[in-house]
């Protein structure tokens, strides 16, 4: 369903604000052998800012909210205005219509399933121990990730109807959004449209079908062809108990189209997908279980736009060693570098890196994939102890130039002990850890063999020395090893060749340093962060680096 | 109810019997497997005679779609070149009617044959017989001039003095005669030059074709790649020069009528065959004439080979001069 999440408001006043506030300053320095060995990088590098951004909220008559969020920046090494910047975050209006009818114009937030609008999580952050969690809210803020909406800019409506038959309630929800705007002899405007429809037929039973057509304007260019590709995705879910254990079913399918209209080199495919999950919440724990089949065609570019664009230059040392080589995207940048970050939907499959991401790297809506899902949340071995796990099989539909399959293998734990609570403390004393597993492999002659595998270990403990200040600590052990293939795609994203990929690496994060929480959204944190890259068959040199860092978060 | 909950955990298992046998993308067998010789290289109709409009192909298959290339080699040095991309060679993509890649042309001749692979050191050789060689000059050529029965006194043409136009038996691109041309002039470009006049070659003008676009013209001409002692590049520069007949009077009035050139470095070494589209010439900056690009009204082909005065010794002999509807001779 559409849900606009503009800013929670009460009519009290004609004009109220929130916002974000954030300082932060770190210091990069070279470590290692590199730090000998590179002679043409900076030993050092370091910056900060500080942000505010503030949100307007007017509300000119009852039904009408008028929001802004500006942001004023000031880089540090800065004086009197020189590297101050104020811009504007973020736009809105909402309102409704007598009393039935709501809508949102401008910067809206959209999401509907995981097969037509959705915005994945990025890789390895499923899991992730606690004390990673503020570089993720800063990745995301920056990026305007919130929750799995994407941001875009449009009109979205929405009402419902309260019925006293067979059908119980009707939910209806619509947009239409702007996703590429003009360009100079560029590509054409590229707009979405999208809409929901709910049926409640009991308490039991819902039957909804969410529809989304991204499409380009062929008269807005100089261009010949014109891309489109509609999404039908229709949801029928049941609500159940079985001995006191309440259950829920969901059965979904749907189908795609995606083409180029006027282009005749252009190829039209057509996918479809089903998935079926059944979720019981037991007394313990939360089982979900589920099936997954997402056709080789299946297009939908709301769904499979990634968030890391693995195309970006990293912030920090983009280039190192004496041969200059570029850094590639790395678990560090993936943890706190935002500008690795993509905000806008994407026509074709974006990049991935196979080492981070191989199993599901455009979530649910994954191509060629069948497969099965299991997961066990929330499970309370004892009121210390808690865990949560999931497994996942899948294997191609079809080969990839091949008749032979990869198999693909996913499974991550969690696990948080809470110290305090085993050893009658006082004060907080959590102890977690991770592992996050992901296999591939491909049997047959052995131009075509796959046998990759990679493994996060995460873990951390957080100690609260006095009352709100912990000190912490946390480590991330990533392996990469064995082969893989990736697929080459040309304009129209048909393959057309492979690169059979090596890896054997180790990725090394360390942090640790103290955090202060004046409330939960109110706090401090200085820490010393440790990374290090070792690609084994030294492709690319060791990169080490060592970080000191200090932010200051306040949600308003 | 319990039967809609059936329906809802099975109707996906429905999906598992849908999967498809084909592959997506490029075979990976193709692109990184091992190359496997299935069926060996065969000559089929071996002893062609090319003159009566005979042919032969080859067959061989592979174990991978590959880049392959049978590259046919005469006792008189003209090679034939066929290349293609498949996992098998076969009369569709190997037809052959015994025209040339390399000049010279072949003759009645035992051939090599060599069937090499792209990225893959397999070789496999073969031999074939040219029982008679292809005829060129054929109902879609007018053929000017091959000096088989010696140099036309009625092609008319300057030579500098001490510099050389002869008739030469041996070592041609077509037959055993050609024009030999060479030498060294110090005051001035021309070297020398030949007017291949179309009486003597066209009885029957208006059957010229008169597409530009469609009619080529043909000529060997074997370079030695002197480089120039100034400019430190090839010496040699040829240049063609068509004259039209406008009006009809068996003479060509260069202030009236059309004059098309075409020029070019001779920057190799042996024979090579230039084909030059009729609409690709350029005229001069001083043409009179309509501008029309006429074939049909050609008067006369000059030939010139021109060099630097201050650059040294030329040459470019010539050889097989003709006129091809349709396509360059070689095609």
């Amino acid at each position: 369903m559409l849900f606009p999440i503009l800013a929670q408001s009460q009519v009290k006043s004609k004009l109220w604000y929130d916002g974000n506030s954030r300082v932060m300053y770190n210091r990069d320095a070279l470590e290692g052998t590199l730090k000998e060995t590179d002679t043409v990088s900076t030993r050092s590098n370091g910056g900060g800012f500080t942000i505010l951004d503030l949100g307007f909220h007017f509300t000119p008559v009852d039904d009408i909210e008028i929001f802004s969020e500006v942001r004023l920046k000031n880089d540090f090494g800065g004086m009197w205005g020189n590297k101050s910047f104020v811009e504007l975050r973020r736009l809105s209006a909402k309102g409704i219509v007598n009393n039935k009818i709501a809508f949102s114009v401008g910067d809206i937030y959209l999401k509907q399933t995981k097969f037509t609008l959705y915005n994945y999580e990025q890789e390895l952050s499923e899991y992730e121990p606690s004390v990673f969690k503020f570089y993720r809210d800063f990745v995301n803020y920056e990026n305007y990730y919130q929750s799995n909406y994407w941001r875009l800019q449009g009109v979205q409506t929405n009402f419902s109807y309260n019925m006293y038959n067979f059908i119980e309630q009707l939910d209806f929800d619509g947009f239409t959004a702007r996703i590429r705007g003009l360009e100079w002899l560029g590509k054409p405007e590229l707009l979405m449209i999208g809409g929901s429809a709910i049926i409640k037929l009991s308490n039991k039973i819902n039957l909804g079908s969410h529809y989304v057509n991204t499409f380009e304007i062929l008269s807005s260019s100089n261009g010949t062809g014109a891309y489109y590709n509609p999404v039908l995705n229709t949801q029928l879910s049941y609500s159940g108990s079985l001995k006191d254990i309440p259950y829920k079913m969901l059965l979904e399918g749907g189908f795609s189209k995606r083409g180029w209209d006027g282009d005749s080199l252009a190829p039209e495919i057509k996918g479809y997908f089903t998935k079926a999950t059944i979720k019981a919440k037991g007394k313990k724990s939360e089982v979900n279980l589920g099936f997954r089949y997402v056709d080789t065609d299946f297009r939908s570019i709301g769904a499979q736009t990634r968030r890391i664009d693995y195309n970006t230059a990293t912030t920090t040392y983009p280039y190192y060693s004496n041969n200059y080589t570029q850094r590639k995207v790395s678990l560090l940048d993936i943890m706190s570098d935002p500008n690795v970050y993509n905000q806008n939907l994407s026509t074709s499959l974006m990049n991935y890196n196979p080492m981070y991401s191989s199993v599901s790297p455009y979530g649910d809506a994954t191509p060629n994939r069948i497969g099965l899902t299991a997961e066990i949340d929330n499970l309370n071995l004892t009121d210390f102890l808690s865990a949560k796990v999931q497994t996942q099989y899948f294997s191609e539909i079809i080969g990839q130039g091949t008749t032979n399959k990869r198999s693909f293998y996913k499974s991550a734990l969690h696990s948080l002990l809470s110290l305090d609570k085993l050893l009658s403390l006082n004060n907080s004393f959590n102890l977690e850890g991770s592992i996050n597993l992901e296999t591939v492999k491909r049997d047959g002659e052995d131009f075509e063999k796959i046998d990759f595998s990679s493994i996060l270990y995460s873990g951390s403990i957080s100690y609260e020395l006095i009352k709100n200040l912990k000190i912490i600590a946390g480590a991330k052990v990533f392996y990469a090893e064995g082969n893989e293939f990736i697929a080459e795609r040309d304009m129209y994203d048909q393959i057309n060749d492979y690169s059979n990929n090596t890896y054997d690496s180790k990725e090394t994060i360390l942090i640790g340093g103290i955090q202060h929480h004046f409330t939960d959204d109110i706090y401090f944190t200085m820490q010393y962060n440790q990374f290090n890259v070792l690609d084994k068959t030294n492709t690319y040199d060791e990169f080490s680096m060592g970080r000191l860092i200090f932010m200051f978060n306040m949600n308003l | 109810m319990k039967n809609l909950k059936f329906l809802l955990l099975a109707l996906p298992f429905f999906f598992t019997s849908c999967e498809k046998d084909k592959i997506e993308g490029p075979s990976l067998n193709n692109l990184y497997g091992e190359l496997t010789i299935l069926e060996s290289l065969n000559v089929v109709g071996d002893s062609a005679d090319f003159s009566n409009g005979e042919s032969m192909y080859f067959t061989a298959s592979f174990s991978k779609q590959v880049n392959w290339k049978i590259k046919i080699e005469g006792s008189s040095g003209s090679v034939k070149i066929i290349s293609g991309k498949s996992n098998e060679i076969n009369q569709a993509n190997s037809l052959w009617n015994g025209n040339s890649t390399q000049l010279p042309f072949f003759i009645e001749e035992d051939c090599d044959v060599v069937l090499t692979f792209e990225m893959h050191d397999d070789t496999i050789y073969n031999q074939l017989n040219i029982q008679s060689p292809k005829l060129y000059n054929d109902e879609n050529t007018v053929l000017i001039t091959d000096f088989e029965n010696g140099f036309n006194p009625n092609f008319t043409g300057f030579f500098q003095a001490g510099c050389t136009k002869a008739l030469t038996i041996g070592g041609a691109g077509q037959g055993i005669k050609f024009l030999q041309q060479f030498g060294t002039c110090d005051w001035d470009w021309l070297i020398g030059y030949v007017d291949y006049f179309s009486s003597w070659w066209y009885d029957d003008r208006e059957n010229l074709i008169n597409d530009p676009s469609k009619l080529y013209f043909n000529i060997m001409i074997k370079g030695d790649s002197t480089i120039s002692t100034v400019t430190n590049l090839p010496n040699s520069l040829f240049k063609l020069e068509f004259y039209e007949d406008e009006n009809g009077d068996d003479y060509h009035d260069a202030n009236s009528e059309d004059r098309f050139d075409y020029e070019f470095d001779v920057n190799w070494t042996g024979w090579r065959m230039v084909s030059i589209c009729y609409n690709d010439l350029i005229p001069p900056s001083s043409n009179s004439g309509n501008g029309i690009k006429e074939p049909n009204k050609i008067f006369k082909v000059r030939t010139l080979l021109l060099a630097n005065p201050e650059s040294g010794f030329a040459k470019a002999d010539v050889d097989f001069l003709i006129w091809s509807f349709g396509s360059p001779i070689l095609n």
